[in-house]
């Protein structure tokens, strides 16, 4: 991604006249993404598609059902994310958010954060949300801050907490706590350390979704069908990977990682961002890790709604890969320590 | 052209979900049945989406010239000339074609082209549902345990009991009333590699194939001699299986089979529930 930014941020330079690169310039590609697409498109075009000999393979199949139900159970929400943002780049006025906000940054980032409890989804749909708030001027502290707390504090998971974990109230309140902790903390983590720099040029420079003399469901119609055809790549990617650690590992050897607390909590971190759970079914599964310490599980919950391979592929393709790398490892350290201390608290 | 090909992967996105909502129950291979509503509107949403876009005229350029030159309704003028300009970068970066028209919004990004795979996985080859491979290596998932006590079994016999229930009984019931009784449970056959007799298991959802847990509960006597193949589904009845002590975990979740029918897959059969015993 550095590559490709560079080369973006030279263009820039010579951009200043308003005139396309001229055609019979061949800018170089970014070949890391390209190779990396033709590999993945070549190897799951056969495993995803063929339909005989050793494509029969229990392994070959269970690892395509794994990774059709991942794409499957998550498009709805990708769409109800797309359509969500495409709405908002089209149709919310360019200044509704930054009324709505609190001026100072510092103070957006919790409303920000509070807000996201809103949006009743997983975490596919938050991505493309946060893309377009950015696009509205809204600073990216608080989108941050929101894209990390919608998928954990939402009415919806809180619910699937509360039935997984029936009668210890205290899960769900650490829960809701750590979630919203880790956000506020990435958010101004974002103000002290961030730089825009990391993210795609397109995002720097606030470009609005609506223009004059267009119609408002042209551009809505636009933005949706190119946000979620992107996105639904990425998605494609992420299930792969995440796929092809559920079929490859078997569940019987994580029990092996139960014995030490700290370690513990560190492996259900890892373990959550691998297994790419939506953060509606995470709970579940959670509850099921019986075996491990409930601040171990706790982060489980707290990470995986934040920070999974599907969520960084997403986030790579939304963001840029400079700032999903950074951001994705701050996230993991700041939600493990958050969890670990709630965890210790409450639990 | 671009345009075409654009609308042509929304189009089998769409068909390839509605085909395993509406047309066939093969989306409950993948996830729970309770999505099959939104799964139905995120197919005609996508669709309709690929049918406009196939149709329409304007999604493809033009307009990428006028938005900088009228300014934004904001009034940054040079902010969103800029964001225009920039967006023709990231779209060349991205897409490789030059000399077309600039607008980040009328090049499809590369990536998208992976949504082909799942698309036409599920229009032409849904794989098929999860079985004896991935019971086989997921261990014995912990069974939940029970706080409320245990109500007293009904009288009839055989006894029609899930997977999970039966564990419960046998593993956590202090009363032993499981003892002796006769219960009938159904699941699918996996094989046992390391020693006598073989599994009736079930594979549950929480959310989606890729976060299921397995039930297992391991057979003796099946009332042939070979073990059912891997991934038939079995209705069996018989008795607990004696050893440890029945209403700890020392009690094996285990079977002496009777009687071993085949009978078709449930329609739920990625959920815990029997029609008559809600789970």
């Amino acid at each position: 991604m550095e590559k490709t930014d560079e080369l973006v941020a030279a263009g820039e330079g010579v951009a200043v006249v308003p005139v396309p690169p001229p055609p019979s310039v061949r800018r170089p590609r970014p070949w890391p993404l390209g190779a990396a697409v033709l590999l993945a498109a070549g190897a799951s075009a056969v495993l995803l598609v063929g339909d005989s000999g050793w494509l029969d393979q229990p392994a070959v199949g269970a690892w395509r059902t794994v990774c059709l139900a991942i794409i499957v159970q998550a498009i709805p929400f990708l769409v109800l994310g797309t359509v969500l943002s495409g709405a908002i780049n089209a149709f919310v006025p360019a200044d509704l958010f930054t009324r709505v906000l609190p001026k100072r940054a510092a103070l957006a980032v919790p409303v920000a954060g509070v807000a996201g409890a809103i949006l009743p989804g997983c975490e596919c749909a938050s991505v493309p949300v946060a893309n377009s708030l950015i696009r509205r001027g809204v600073t990216p502290a608080a989108a941050f801050a929101f894209l990390l707390s919608a998928p954990a504090v939402n009415p919806v998971v809180l619910t699937a907490t509360a039935v997984a974990f029936p009668g210890n109230p205290a899960m769900i309140a650490a829960r809701l706590l750590a979630s919203l902790g880790t956000a506020a903390v990435m958010g101004w983590l974002w103000l002290w350390r961030g730089d825009e720099k990391w993210l795609r040029p397109a995002l720097r420079r606030r470009h609005t979704g609506h223009a004059h003399g267009h119609s408002r469901w042209q551009e809505f119609r636009i933005g949706f069908q190119y946000d979620f055809l992107q996105a639904g790549g990425f998605l494609v990617l992420g299930a792969m990977a995440a796929a092809t650690f559920n079929v490859a590992v078997p569940r019987a050897v994580l029990d092996a990682f139960s014995g030490t607390p700290w370690l513990s909590v560190l492996f259900l971190a890892g373990l959550a961002v691998l297994l790419a759970v939506c953060s509606e079914a995470d709970a579940f599964v959670a509850a099921s890790l019986t075996g491990f310490s409930p601040t171990a599980r706790l982060a489980f919950m707290v990470v995986g709604p934040m920070v999974d391979l599907k969520l960084i592929a997403l986030q790579a393709g939304t963001f840029g890969r400079a700032f999903a790398w950074r951001f994705c490892t701050a996230t993991t350290v700041v939600a493990v320590a958050a969890s670990a201390l709630t965890g210790g608290a409450l639990l | 052209m671009r345009r075409l090909l654009q609308s042509l992967l929304l189009k089998l996105t769409g068909l390839g979900l509605l085909r395993i909502t509406l047309f066939s129950d093969t989306y409950l291979r993948y996830v729970k049945p309770g999505l099959r509503p939104v799964l139905i509107a995120s197919g005609v949403v996508l669709l309709l989406l690929g049918i406009v876009a196939a149709f329409s005229r304007t999604g493809n350029g033009g307009h990428a010239h006028d938005g900088p030159a009228s300014g934004g309704p904001d009034g940054h003028a040079s902010d969103a000339h800029d964001g225009h300009t920039d967006g023709a970068h990231e779209a060349h970066a991205h897409d490789g074609h030059e000399g077309h028209d600039g607008h980040d919004h009328s090049a499809t990004p590369k990536i998208a082209w992976l949504l082909v795979l799942p698309a036409l996985s599920l229009l032409l080859f849904a794989p098929p549902a999860l079985g004896a491979y991935t019971a086989a290596r997921s261990g014995a998932e912990p069974v939940a345990v029970q706080k409320k006590g245990f109500e007293p079994l009904p009288a009839t016999s055989p006894l029609p009991l899930t997977l999970t229930e039966f564990t419960k009984r046998v593993q956590q019931d202090r009363s032993r009333a499981i003892q002796g009784r006769t219960v009938r449970l159904t699941g699918f056959a996996t094989p046992d590699a390391t020693g006598e007799g073989w599994y009736l298991t079930r594979i549950i959802f929480s959310c989606c194939a890729a976060d299921s847990q397995t039930v297992k509960i391991h057979v003796y006597g099946s009332g042939s001699a070979e073990p059912p193949a891997a991934d038939t589904w079995l209705a069996v009845t018989g008795t607990w299986h004696p050893a440890g002590t029945l209403g700890t975990t020392s009690a094996p979740a285990a079977l002496d089979a009777r009687l071993t029918t085949p009978i078709a897959q449930p329609i739920n059969a990625f959920t815990d529930d029997l029609p008559i015993t809600p789970g």
